[in-house]
């Protein structure tokens, strides 16, 4: 398999620019299978054919790519499914941050993203802070200052106590001091309901589902889950900005390869990704769904899992949830 | 009249050569999908969304959206002859629609199900147009306290569904109450009941077990009674193949039932379809003058359900085009193919493009007549299915019934699952206890318990948060008379025995 892939791919030399010397060749003859832990139409899902789309239409893959539903545990199922490819060229796997972060609490899985081999970061998705737009605060710090006065008075629509918006609550919560409670919601949409009818005070929400409800004026923004301003939200601050010194969270998805996947695999996949990235239909897709382009290659990407994984560890620790990896 | 004027701008739209011809294509895709068990609404838009891009918005929508709907009439369909449901929704349906086909009246069955669904369909559609905006704000006024006692008072029905012994009724709900806690819990992100099992970590596919406990225990039941060659009679002459004024009659008020169960439950964004269809069941049940009929093919304990799941595919859409909330997967997808064509979902979406708006609620109006006329005709076709011999039609049902499973699962493990609930189901028959608890259970006990313990974040641990919200308590306290509706009953004959002797 990899031999006749090489061979095809020296082929296909002409075809690829911006390649090492030193580099072998490989291009896949067969159809890439791309696995995504989700079910037809769910985040991940809509992510990757959209990404598919944008390949077909910029005409930077030499064979199809098709995905592939590996459903099922939080993204257990579909990350054991990479680790099993191992030796398999044609199969790789679109990550997101829960397949960094579930593994340190769930002992049940056994299949970490640190035995793939990473191939790219793509994108980190930024997210707000939000209120009803009649809400009395206005600022995150008169909101924290409520919870410092009151620690049951302010409330947070979230997900899963391992989601990025439990793990912001927790670095702002040790950062000031305030306490204020956290009510699980399985669907963006009732948690965005329960703060809609006054039954939460607040919630961390991405800014392409946010965008509309302020437009609509049912929300406001109040700060920004980020490194720097969104070109959206020009005049809301970061936490930082905000006066809170606390790490951001980033929330990211990318590809891994199977386990021990050949160098020159990978720098096929690094190639199709970045011509991806620069290309202006991935572009304008980042800019509608207001990701931010976070392109890292392979091996800053493994650097990223070390470093996400550190400060998970870190922060999941201090707030009392029990790690077991 | 701004309605009237909206409206009517949109039947302009939807009635143009090309969207009328989308709004076919997508009913009939809706119904092949609702026909076929495993391949959902959700899957079939996701799998369809690549070439809807390059069609006009509205015509995409229209399509779609008639995926959506059309999958509703069309899950009747093996419910009612097989006792497999085509889709959630229509696992309600499987009760007295099986068994009215199983008395010969499958061609009757049909027919109220298109009927029912036409009827509900179009209500839920003027709903829509009408009340809209007001009812979106009434929907935000329910959060997890309000879903916990509506989700109670599901529950409390459970008696409704309890057949002889309320014991074993109550035994076979605490298993679905059980199976549906399977899994990771969103609350503590820690594994319940997984017995370190990956494929569990997402919980069982409410599917397999209404597919399990349904139809394969159905299958196996048959085939110890050595049924004969034919497993249901079909009367001959077309007449007999569709339903007589009689059930119809008796249909009248499940019908009303329906479609207002039917659309308000589907307002709820954290309800489901498939919740409003048991609790219309139900309903007919508790107010019926023959409670006794029900499970034995009374056509009204079909029409109920048919019609709450076609009014509920409308209610569902209010939050999806007020706010931009999805009410469930299927709404969801829909959604993101809003976004995906640059259009923007929310609030300002009715201002800012009429078009896709009216549009598609005047395309629903003629979708649903379109739905009436391609399902009734259809159903002399269907009945004739049931002349099939049972040693082909069993080995056929569990095709369809392994193909279903390991569509939504992609896996063999739950193939394996679906086996384990088809011989749970069958010996829980064999013993009398009743299906339809245990599924009312897993269905119901997954979103109360979510509700429960969000009230409780809610309250920082206080359950008075449960009986101080007025619509919460109301629900709480209708769900206490329910269950001690039949106590009543019981001590009144016993009063009125007491009488008869002392007199």
């Amino acid at each position: 398999m990899k031999r006749r892939g090489f061979l095809v791919g020296a082929a296909a030399l002409t075809v690829l620019s911006g390649v090492g010397p030193a580099e072998a060749q490989y291009t896949p003859s067969r159809p890439i299978d791309l696995v995504v832990h989700s079910g037809p139409g769910a985040g991940p899902d809509a992510f990757g054919r959209a990404l598919i789309a944008a390949i077909e239409a910029e005409k930077i893959s030499p064979v199809r790519i098709q995905i592939n539903h590996k459903i099922g545990g939080g993204g257990a199922t579909a990350a054991s499914y990479i680790i099993e490819k191992k030796g398999d060229t044609n199969t790789i796997g679109l990550f997101t941050s829960a397949w960094i972060a579930n593994p340190l609490v769930q002992a049940d899985m056994k299949a970490t993203v640190k035995e793939m081999t990473p191939v790219v970061r793509l994108v980190i998705e930024p997210a707000v802070f939000a209120v009803r737009a009649d809400s009395p605060y206005k600022s995150m710090q008169e909101i924290v200052d409520a919870a410092k006065k009151d620690p049951t008075k302010i409330k947070q629509s979230g997900g899963s106590p391992l989601a990025r918006d439990a793990i912001v609550r927790h670095v702002l919560m040790s950062n000031t001091g305030a306490r204020w409670a956290f009510v699980s919601f399985p669907t963006g949409s009732e948690r965005i309901a329960a703060l809609l009818g006054g039954h939460v005070d607040m919630m961390i929400i991405e800014p392409s589902e946010a965008g509309e409800l302020i437009r609509g004026g049912q929300m406001r923004a109040l700060a920004q889950v980020s490194d720097k301003r969104l070109s959206t939200f020009p005049n809301t601050p970061t936490l930082r900005e905000a006066g809170f010194n606390v790490p951001n969270v980033p929330q990211a998805r990318g590809f891994v390869a199977p386990p021990d996947t050949p160098r020159e695999v990978i720098a096929f996949y690094e190639q199709l990704f970045e011509k991806l990235v620069k290309s202006p239909t991935w572009q304008k897709y980042l800019t509608d769904n207001q990701f931010e382009d976070a392109f890292l290659k392979s091996e800053e990407t493994g650097k990223f899992f070390d470093q996400y994984s550190d400060l998970m560890r870190g922060i999941l620790t201090g707030a009392g949830i029990r790690v077991v990896r | 009249m701004e309605v009237l004027a909206g409206l009517a701008y949109g039947f302009g739209i939807a009635l143009q050569p090309m969207n009328l011809l989308w709004c076919l294509l997508g009913c009939v895709l809706g119904t092949l999908v609702g026909i076929m068990p495993g391949l959902g609404p959700a899957a079939a838009i996701a799998m369809l969304m690549p070439i809807s891009f390059n069609m006009d918005p509205t015509g995409g929508i229209i399509m779609l959206a008639g995926i959506y709907y059309g999958a509703k009439y069309g899950g009747s369909t093996t419910s009612i002859l097989l006792n497999i449901p085509g889709e959630a929704s229509s696992v309600a349906s499987c009760i007295d629609g099986y068994q009215m086909a199983k008395r010969g009246r499958a061609g009757a069955a049909l027919g109220i199900a298109a009927i029912a669904s036409f009827v509900a369909g179009t209500f839920g559609v003027v709903l829509l147009t009408l009340v809209a905006p007001p009812i979106a704000r009434f929907a935000l006024s329910f959060s997890s306290p309000e879903y916990f006692a509506l989700l109670s008072l599901g529950l409390a029905l459970v008696v409704l569904f309890a057949g002889e012994s309320p014991i074993k009724a109550a035994l076979a709900m605490l298993l679905g109450l059980w199976f549906t806690s399977i899994g990771i819990d969103l609350f503590s992100a820690q594994a319940r009941f997984t017995f370190g099992q990956t494929a569990l970590l997402n919980g069982i596919d409410f599917m397999i077990v209404a597919i399990g406990v349904f139809a394969v225990a159905e299958v196996l039941g048959s085939v110890q009674a050595r049924t004969d060659a034919q497993l249901l009679s079909v009367p001959r002459g077309i007449r007999n193949l569709l339903p007589n004024w009689e059930e119809l009659k008796a249909c009248r008020f499940a019908l009303v039932n329906g479609s207002i169960t039917g659309f308000l439950v589907g307002v709820l964004p954290g309800a489901g379809s498939s919740i409003s269809s048991f609790i219309a069941y139900a309903f007919e049940k508790l107010f019926s003058k023959h409670p006794e009929r029900f499970g034995q093919g009374a056509p009204e304990g079909l029409a109920a359900p048919e019609a709450a799941n076609n009014a509920d595919t409308s209610g569902a859409l209010v939050p999806m085009l007020t706010l931009g909330l999805p009410g469930g997967g299927t709404t969801a997808i829909l959604l993101s193919a809003l976004v995906l064509w640059g259009l923007k979902p929310g609030p300002m979406l009715m201002q800012d493009s009429p078009n896709v708006f009216w549009g598609l609620v005047a395309s629903m109006y003629i979708g649903n007549l379109m739905l009436l006329l391609l399902n009734l005709p259809l159903v002399p076709l269907f009945a004739q299915a049931l002349r099939i011999p049972a040693y082909v039609l069993f080995p056929m049902i569990l095709g369809i019934s392994v193909v279903g499973v390991f569509g939504v699962a992609q896996s063999i493990f739950h193939v394996g699952l679906l086996a384990g609930f088809g011989l749970l189901g069958y010996a829980m028959a064999r013993l009398g206890f009743p299906g339809a608890p245990l599924i009312l259970g897993f269905v119901l006990g997954d979103g109360m318990e979510r509700a429960l313990r969000q009230s409780l974040q809610m309250s920082g641990g206080d359950l008075g948060i449960l009986v101080s919200r007025p619509i919460a308590a109301g629900l709480l306290v209708a769900a206490v008379l329910v269950l001690i509706m039949p106590l009543v009953g019981r001590f009144n004959r016993w009063r009125l025995r007491g009488i008869a002797e002392n007199g």
